[in-house]
């Protein structure tokens, strides 16, 4: 168990500081948790200015802002450049990678919350995959078939089809995986893996017939990434995620009590299954959201959960507005390196993800092993 | 009281449960006896809720089972499941709460109290701020009992009694603890709750037990009072084997040995 030096420095830190020392000794984290949450609201608007002031071009944050507040003050009225980079590339780009972050991050926690294990991520069990081929069936057999769908949604079909996609997908994977309220780790990963690649597969074909305009959609949609934030793709994807996000903070009281099983969720006045129903439906809604705005970003939701897990516990009620505020403020983060270190070129974010996510998964998986019945 | 009318229970298409009924009033301990296999853990299912029996129905309190929402039951019973695995770091505080959360009680201070209290009774005073995971499957099984009596922590509420129904609640422990445990069990009748325990210690349960309920193949072979039920004759019905049971001289409690089996 860590009981670290610096823990124990901070017992001469004001009285509130003690306070939660004592109480994380005797088992309770709430105190410590509830600390985090702050912090990390706190870092979030840090990264998400700085990153809005960061960038290839040089543009004036202070300028805009002035000249947004109609304020007299500002030295020089912005420039239209300065304007169009900081309030229509680089906000919208802040604001979906905020938006996309919680969602990656939250529906690793639900997923993991209703697996019971630390290593389901939408991302590594299909979800996403069958999020994407939603979006592409909608591309490609679109006009065609969904006609109808299309006019009647708008800008919404593409985040709608792909959590249509995702949500087949997660309750295909929970069929297989789980038997008498118990799951199967193994079984879970290894049917991931089979789904992952018979929705790629589908893909493939779709994109094989695809006709040359949709093949430039789907190019243009696939990159992976948040370089093709704007403004409607915001108005697409935030209701959908928000709508998740506010509801996944009632679930926290029964994901804590089903990692006990479901039989003792059960017996402690859960109710299960519609428990399982709602969680589901946000995981789906919340992943189909992200793929059909920023394509597949992986590792997120198993990263971030993990690291809050190692410090504030498992305990969903804080877990959850945790994991939204970390994976919010990792992929901002993530997306600054992604379109600097090469500037004024830009790496794919999802491959920044990938190289941080995939050693740490490698990571929990040798160090849990004996834990997760595997 | 716990009133089980003629219950059957199907699992997986196959009937594992016929016609089982029994009562278990308030103030007693009733142990569910039986060799493996003999649908011991299922009828206990059946009586938590988790299973809906085919026939027959369970009534708590006079409240059928099948209208009581999951929320009320859990005000009503806990359940000790045979053994629990978790794949997350919990401290053994936040296990002790999760109870506590199901419990639909008080502030802050009290259940504070209350968790602490009840880690104390099952001797696992000092393991809050212990993980879990890196507890033994013995001292894991105390946690999950103190779990169970933190979510019903009073044996009477409103005046309605309570109930404990346990899985094994000392099959993995070592014979100190047994007592502790089956000495807990015993209190929480004394103070106007009911207990429903799989036992496989016949000789713990003839010393605890105020009712014994036999099964075998699904079916109740025999009840009544250890006195009554634990004979040659059901021992060699239920269990299939020659053994004698004997009485304890000094306390009246009957007692088996299996150096008694004919070999």
């Amino acid at each position: 168990m860590p009981r670290s030096e610096a823990m124990e420095g901070s017992m001469r830190a004001p009285a509130f500081a003690a306070d939660i020392v004592r109480e994380w000794r005797a088992g309770n984290r709430s105190g410590l948790a509830r600390l985090l949450v702050v912090v990390l609201a706190v870092v979030a608007a840090a990264t998400f200015v700085t990153s809005i002031m960061t960038g290839a071009a040089d543009a004036s944050l202070s300028n805009v802002v002035h000249w947004l507040a109609g304020m007299e003050g500002a030295d020089q009225a912005p420039s239209v450049r300065d304007r169009i980079i900081i309030l229509d590339i680089r906000l919208p780009r802040a604001v979906l990678g905020l938006l996309v972050g919680a969602a990656l991050a939250v529906s690793g926690v639900v997923m993991q919350g209703l697996f019971r294990n630390p290593l389901a991520d939408p991302g590594l069990v299909g979800v996403s995959s069958g999020a994407s081929l939603g979006a592409v069936l909608l591309i490609v057999l679109g006009s065609s078939v969904f006609g109808p769908l299309f006019a009647l949604v708008g800008f919404y079909a593409l985040p709608v089809a792909a959590f249509f996609g995702g949500l087949a997908t997660t309750l295909l994977l929970y069929r297989i995986a789980t038997r008498g309220g118990q799951t199967s780790v193994a079984t879970m990963l290894l049917a991931g893996i089979a789904l992952g690649a018979l929705t790629g597969a589908v893909t493939g074909v779709l994109v094989f017939i695809a006709d040359d305009k949709q093949l430039r959609d789907l190019t243009f949609w696939g990159l992976g990434s948040l370089a093709g934030a704007n403004w409607t793709k915001i108005l697409a994807a935030a209701p959908i995620i928000l709508m998740s996000l506010a509801v996944v903070p009632f679930l926290a009281r029964g994901l804590n009590a089903i990692t006990l099983g479901e039989a003792a969720a059960f017996h402690m006045g859960i109710p299960v299954q519609r428990l399982k129903n709602i969680a589901i439906l946000s995981v789906a809604a919340a992943t189909g959201a992200s793929v059909a705005v920023s394509g597949g970003i992986g590792f997120v939701g198993i990263v971030v959960p993990h690291l809050l897990r190692l410090v504030i516990g498992p305990d969903h009620r804080y877990l959850l507005p945790a994991s939204a505020l970390l994976g919010g403020t990792m992929l901002i983060f993530a997306d600054m390196l992604a379109r600097t270190i090469v500037s004024p070129a830009e790496l794919p974010i999802g491959i920044i993800t990938a190289f941080v996510g995939a050693p740490f998964f490698l990571w929990i998986l040798l160090r849990g092993r004996s834990n997760m019945g595997l | 009281m716990i009133k089980v009318s003629d219950i059957s229970v199907r699992l997986a298409g196959r009937q594992v449960i016929h016609g089982v009924s029994f009562d278990a009033a308030p103030s007693t301990m009733t142990a569910i006896v039986g060799p493996n296999g003999s649908g011991k853990t299922t009828t206990l299912k059946a009586v938590s809720g988790e299973l809906s029996p085919v026939s027959g129905k369970v009534t708590i309190n006079g409240h059928d089972l099948a209208a009581l929402r999951p929320w009320q039951l859990a005000l009503k019973r806990g359940v000790l499941p045979q053994s629990t695995i978790i794949s997350f770091p919990f401290t053994v505080r936040e296990i002790v709460r999760l109870g506590l959360s199901a419990s639909g009680t008080v502030s802050h201070s009290a259940n504070d109290r209350i968790a602490d209290d009840t880690l104390e009774a099952v001797d696992l005073a000092g393991f809050a701020g212990r993980f879990y995971q890196e507890l033994s499957g013995g001292e894991q099984q105390r946690v999950q009992l103190a779990r169970v009596l933190c979510q019903i922590s009073a044996p009477v509420s409103d005046g309605e009694p309570r109930y404990l129904l346990l899985d094994e609640p000392v099959s993995s422990l070592d014979i100190r603890h047994q007592l502790t445990i089956m000495r807990l069990a015993r209190q929480f009748c004394e103070r106007g709750g009911g207990v429903i325990a799989i036992m496989h210690d016949l000789n713990l349960t003839a010393m605890f037990a105020d009712q014994m309920v036999m099964m075998r193949a699904g079916r109740v072979r025999a009840s009544g009072p250890p006195r009554e039920v634990l004979t040659d004759e059901t021992m060699e019905a239920v269990f299939g084997c020659r053994m004698q049971v004997n009485v304890a001289p000094t306390r009246d409690i009957p007692f088996v040995l299996p150096q008694s089996v004919a070999i």
